[in-house]
């Protein structure tokens, strides 16, 4: 299987702070990796160097063959990378097919040109995370879980070929994230290269196929979720060490 | 509370499809619109000569108001800086006529090429900033440009310009009827585009749009020039109009609090608000200066301030939505916005 990511030496620092220091990670074409790792380990900023949000300071980036160093976050929406936020960025004022429009208009190739196939390609992923009966509703009079929900449909709706998801579901019931994990599962089938990050274990473990820690920004260890979850050094960074 | 748990379980209406009603009542607003304009172009026929001056004013601050609509509006950045698009269209259209003689829409041609040019380049420099800061950068060049233009000879220092008389109250006022309508039009694009639709989005979260592929710093760019585009020719008529000008009089901050005051009154982001806001503050504060003259301000102060308090998000707004709440909207404004 060839590498549709793949990430080299990537270092970012704020100020004295190194959040991720000397990452390496490849995600294969058509493959979820997971992401996980205590608060603070740095997954987030990795995730945003990979969008565009964050520049790294060290380390390369290569998207597809090329590399998308450098480039501003829009560039690489139309090179097809989509991505989810944690603390979601919702167009408040927008209805909820406007929301996800915009990431048909904008997304993948520039995305669509004409508004009305936009519109239609977001009613679709609107229906697909379960909105289709909201779309006519402001964003900002959604509740949480349907937050999360838009927040996706507005990634998928970009027609992206990898798709980052930071938390999609953190706060959601147990009923919901199944829904979700299927819903997520769904994307992948369809050709979609995912990174997810998610403290559910149960959706990593049932999602995943590869899973890598992140622990004070670097790399511990990488692998198929079982021999993760079992390594030492894993749970001594979820749990701390055991006193002798 | 009980209405408002029926209104929840409404099923959710079908997303504005092109009906059958729904193209009649467009193309009955299209009708009565292009009524309206049509109206308005015979005014100089009809009325007399107050009503005629009072015209080519209002239409000249709805141009203003809805160039500012465009980058204040739907792009969410507050400039302060549009006043200065203004007297580069003014002193493009004075220097041209007045230095080296040449005709009116060469001068028209010459401010709008300044004002565009400007705006793209202090756009670069200053959209990056956001909110107040960017609000005050403007501000601050607004300032700095009647410094820099009185002490320019080519646009006569502080004494300014006197530009050759043109007796023509018909021509300027269907020339600012022209510009106003244009600028609404454009307006109108905006608010169903592709274009509109990502600046909106650079508005509601900049960060969210450029993460979902819009060059926000192009579009920013380009809504500016386009804002400035607007603002310069309005300059350029009023001083061919006024035919006199000074750099105290044409990079006025204070006319571009009024673009706001308009804009906002009467509901930014919106296509016809701008309009309506600038034609019925004018027509207020004329009023109050005919009848009360030197408490006019004091008066057209209160009516802002009324405005602001139960009625924040414009006339726009009200319109749309006053229907089935009734008196309750404007005590509902009052409270979510906690005044």
């Amino acid at each position: 299987m060839e590498n549709i990511l793949e990430a080299s030496g990537l270092t970012k620092r704020f100020h004295g702070l190194v959040a991720v220091h000397d990452v390496s990670v490849q995600l294969r074409r058509g493959e979820i990796l997971g992401l996980i790792g205590p608060n603070g380990a740095g997954k987030t900023t990795l995730v945003d160097m990979v969008n565009g949000t964050l520049e790294p300071n060290a380390g390369d980036l290569v998207f597809e063959g090329r590399s998308v160093r450098g480039l501003p976050a829009y560039r690489r929406a139309h090179l097809g990378i989509g991505r989810t936020f944690q603390i979601m960025k919702p167009f408040p004022g927008m209805s909820v097919l406007e929301n996800a429009s915009i990431g048909a208009l904008f997304g993948t190739n520039g995305g669509e040109r004409s508004i009305g196939r936009a519109r239609e390609q977001a009613r679709e992923c609107l229906a697909f995370v379960g909105l289709g009966r909201r779309i006519a509703q402001r964003a900002d009079a959604l509740g949480g879980p349907d937050r999360k929900r838009l927040e996706l449909a507005r990634a998928l709706a970009m027609r992206p070929r990898l798709l980052l998801l930071d938390e999609v579901m953190a706060g959601l019931n147990h009923v919901e994230i199944e829904e979700v994990i299927e819903d997520i599962k769904k994307v992948r089938d369809q050709g979609i290269s995912i990174l997810v990050i998610e403290h559910v274990m149960k959706a990593i473990t049932s999602l995943s196929d590869r899973v890598f820690v992140l622990h004070h920004g670097e790399k511990i260890v990488e692998g198929s979720c079982g021999e993760v979850l079992r390594d030492p050094r894993v749970v001594e960074a979820y749990l701390g060490r055991r006193r002798r | 509370m009980k209405r408002a748990g029926a209104a929840q379980r409404l099923p959710e209406p079908p997303e504005g499809e092109p009906g059958a009603r729904g193209a009649a009542t467009r193309a009955a607003r299209r009708t009565a619109l292009a009524l309206a304009v049509a109206a308005l172009a015979a005014l100089p026929w009809i009325g007399n000569t107050v009503l005629v001056q009072f015209g080519i004013s209002v239409l000249l601050l709805a141009t203003l108001a809805q160039g500012w609509n465009i980058i204040g509006g739907y792009t969410g950045y507050p400039s302060f800086g549009n006043s200065v698009f203004y007297g580069l269209g003014a002193y493009g259209v004075a220097i041209a006529m007045v230095q080296y003689e040449l005709p009116f829409w060469v001068g028209m041609l010459l401010g709008l090429g300044l004002g565009v040019a400007f705006a793209g380049l202090l756009g670069l420099a200053v959209l990056r900033l956001k909110g107040h800061h960017f609000a005050i950068c403007t501000l601050g060049l607004a300032l700095v440009m009647t410094a820099i233009v009185s002490n320019l000879e080519i646009a006569g220092g502080n004494i300014g310009l006197v530009l050759p008389l043109l007796r023509s109250e018909v021509l300027f006022y269907e020339l600012a009827l022209g510009l106003a309508v244009l600028a609404t039009l454009t307006v109108l694009w905006l608010s169903r585009s592709r274009f509109g639709l990502g600046l909106i989005a650079i508005r509601e979260n900049e960060e969210g749009a450029a993460v979902m592929g819009v060059n926000t710093t192009f579009y920013k760019v380009i809504a500016f020039m386009l804002s400035a585009a607007f603002t310069a020719l309005a300059g350029g008529i009023y001083a061919y109009h006024i035919t006199y000008i000074d750099p105290v009089g044409v990079f006025d901050v204070v006319l571009n609090v009024k673009m706001i005051i308009m804009a906002v009154f009467g509901g930014p982001g919106s296509v016809l608000g701008p309009v309506v806001g600038a034609l019925i503050l004018s027509a207020t504060a004329e009023v109050l200066a005919a009848r009360l003259t030197g408490a006019a301000s004091l008066f057209f102060g209160i009516v802002i301030v009324v405005a602001v308090v139960f009625m924040p998000r414009g006339i726009a707004h009200l319109v749309r939505h006053i229907g089935p709440a009734g008196w309750r909207y404007f005590i509902d404004n009052v409270r979510t916005h906690r005044l």
